[in-house]
């Protein structure tokens, strides 16, 4: 169904068309598209989240773990590869 | 973020259906179909599995060989209770990443990238990496150990472990994925056979709920076993997989009760099953278990078990770790694939046909297949890399915990599911005693190599 598949359209919701118009196949596929909710969808989880403000003080914070975290690994890795002389 | 499929229609304005969406969607008609008909341990049934995966994932191949190793050193004393209290951390940590998964429908990699920027999301992904890659390694020695017991070689377990991965990935469905991998992961309670087969005194495991007797040794050496432990409970790739997991999975807020099951169980699962390679290394304890290198060359554990408490007990551990790295494996693969398509924005969903997931089914392999090629190097440090591989793993996890509390607190994204006041105090305080643990093990081991401070 990838690339060319057909046009889903939430005709349940608007319920605009009989359901005896509809061909099977999009009976079927009118069936599936209930059970998901409607952020569930590829189309819906593709659009990115708007970006979070982070006041001055939560920033600094984050770099500062950052580079205490950077730092502690290093001196792991130096360890490890003192052990390993 | 596009991808090839999901566009919109000329016609309606309404999103095309890819593969993706009409897998999920077969999924949660059953979800809808148990819970309409009040099928609750059938709605259990459908709605477990990051949680388990996640937690008996973390049972790998390292992590048994640490607990086991703590047993063998310093037997049952302070251990006992400490793997119940660090799961229970864990549980804390990957019940926000299901929960974040559940309302937001997207992986904890994506939503650090695109709500605090590209320079946090790929710090996570660099620490991810880093930490994953030594991780494989680790796994593949532990395969490598376990089948050393039946005298078979490195290329056998890089051919297992590969065979697995191509294997789970051939369905291009979550559901499939899922379901193998949790039979596999079922096996970890090996390490709860050999435990009922060493005979252990269950007056001794009772009487160890006191923390006593406290490890003895260095400062040095009870900082390495607490770091070691910790990254045996708790790691990034766990973060980023059981996010991204539940929300391939399809799950929805009204999911989250029996999300919440799932983590516990797993939790629970993971530390009964971790106090079995425990219970069992201990039986080594009385026998120069202190002089026992789990990855040493050859057999290592499972033939030192099989000397003092019988070839049974040898051969269910041997085959416990088999299990352990080969479930490892795939859960850490799948948490590199995920992050991958997450970060630069391509298809990420086992609901996917490798065609229109390139990105996702490249790294899931890639990465598996990179640690396979280290183990085959000659003389290469394997030892040292599978030793600190959970060390490292401690060190890094801090800044993935605090971006998980953001996210978690978040309530542009999380609504009324953001966390409570309890929740957010019960996850700073693991935040802090996994950051100080972890730093505490990295600055006195490096202020000791650099001869700085006198052992």
């Amino acid at each position: 169904m990838s690339g060319g598949g057909p046009v889903i359209e939430e005709r349940h919701r608007e319920g605009a068309i009989e359901e005896t118009d509809l061909q099977p196949q999009e009976r079927f596929e009118d069936e599936l598209i209930m059970h998901l909710e409607r952020d569930q969808f590829v189309a819906e989880t593709s659009r990115p989240v708007p970006r979070a403000v982070l006041s001055a003080r939560a920033t600094a914070g984050l770099w500062a773990l950052r580079v205490f975290v950077v730092l502690v690994g290093l001196m792991v890795i130096y360890t490890f590869v003192d052990q390993l002389n | 973020m596009s991808t090839p499929e999901a566009t919109v229609s000329p016609l309606r304005g309404q999103p095309l259906l890819t593969d993706e969406d009409v897998a999920r969607s077969h999924d949660r008609s059953r979800v809808h179909h148990a819970r309409h008909h009040r099928r609750r341990w059938h709605l259990l049934w459908l709605l477990v599995g990051p949680g388990i995966l996640a937690m008996l994932g973390e049972n790998d191949g390292p992590s048994m060989i640490a607990y086991a190793a703590d047993g063998a050193q310093y037997g049952l004393g302070f251990f006992v209770p400490l793997i119940p209290i660090l799961f229970a951390m864990a549980y804390v940590c990957q019940e926000m990443c299901m929960r974040v998964g559940a309302v937001t429908h997207r992986g904890y990699g994506e939503l650090v990238l695109q709500r605090y920027g590209r320079v946090w999301g790929w710090f996570g992904a660099g620490d991810l990496t880093l930490t994953n890659l030594v991780t494989l390694i680790a796994e593949f020695v532990a395969i490598r150990v376990g089948l050393a017991y039946f005298h078979l070689g490195s290329g056998v377990a890089v051919a297992l472990g590969l065979a697995l991965v191509a294997f789970t990935l051939s369905g291009g469905r979550y559901w499939r994925w899922e379901r193998i991998v949790l039979g596999l992961a079922l096996f970890n309670g090996l390490f709860l056979v050999a435990a009922v087969l060493v005979k252990p005194h269950v007056s001794a495991v009772v009487g160890s709920l006191d923390f006593t007797p406290f490890p003895g040794g260095s400062v040095n050496t009870l900082l390495l076993l607490l770091a070691s432990t910790i990254g045996a409970t708790v790691t990034p790739w766990m973060i980023f997989f059981q996010q991204s997991a539940s929300a391939d999975k399809g799950m929805t807020p009204r999911d989250i009760e029996h999300g919440r099951y799932d983590t516990a169980v797993g939790a629970t699962l993971a530390a009964v099953f971790g106090l079995g390679a425990l219970i069992a290394g201990a039986a080594l304890l009385t026998h120069g278990g202190s002089g026992i290198q789990g990855f040493a060359p050859g057999a290592g554990f499972p033939e030192a078990l099989r000397r003092v408490a019988g070839s049974a007990v040898g051969t269910v551990f041997a085959l416990g770790l088999i299990e352990a790295g080969a479930v490892a494996i795939l859960t850490i693969s799948a948490s590199t694939a995920y992050a991958a398509g997450e970060c630069v924005g391509a298809a990420h969903s086992f609901n996917r046909s490798p065609r229109n997931a390139a990105v996702f089914y490249a790294a899931n392999i890639g990465v598996a297949l990179l640690a396979a090629v280290v183990i085959l190097i000659p003389g290469a440090p394997l030892l040292s890399i599978a030793l600190n591989a959970n060390v490292l793993a401690t060190v890094l996890l801090p800044v993935s915990l605090v971006l998980l509390v953001m996210l978690a607190n978040d309530k542009g994204l999380m609504g009324a599911w953001a966390n409570r006041r309890s929740t957010n105090a019960i996850g700073i305080a693991v935040i802090a005693f996994v950051g100080i643990c972890g730093a505490a093990y990295g600055i006195d081991s490096f202020l000791l190599a650099t001869h700085l401070i006198g052992a």
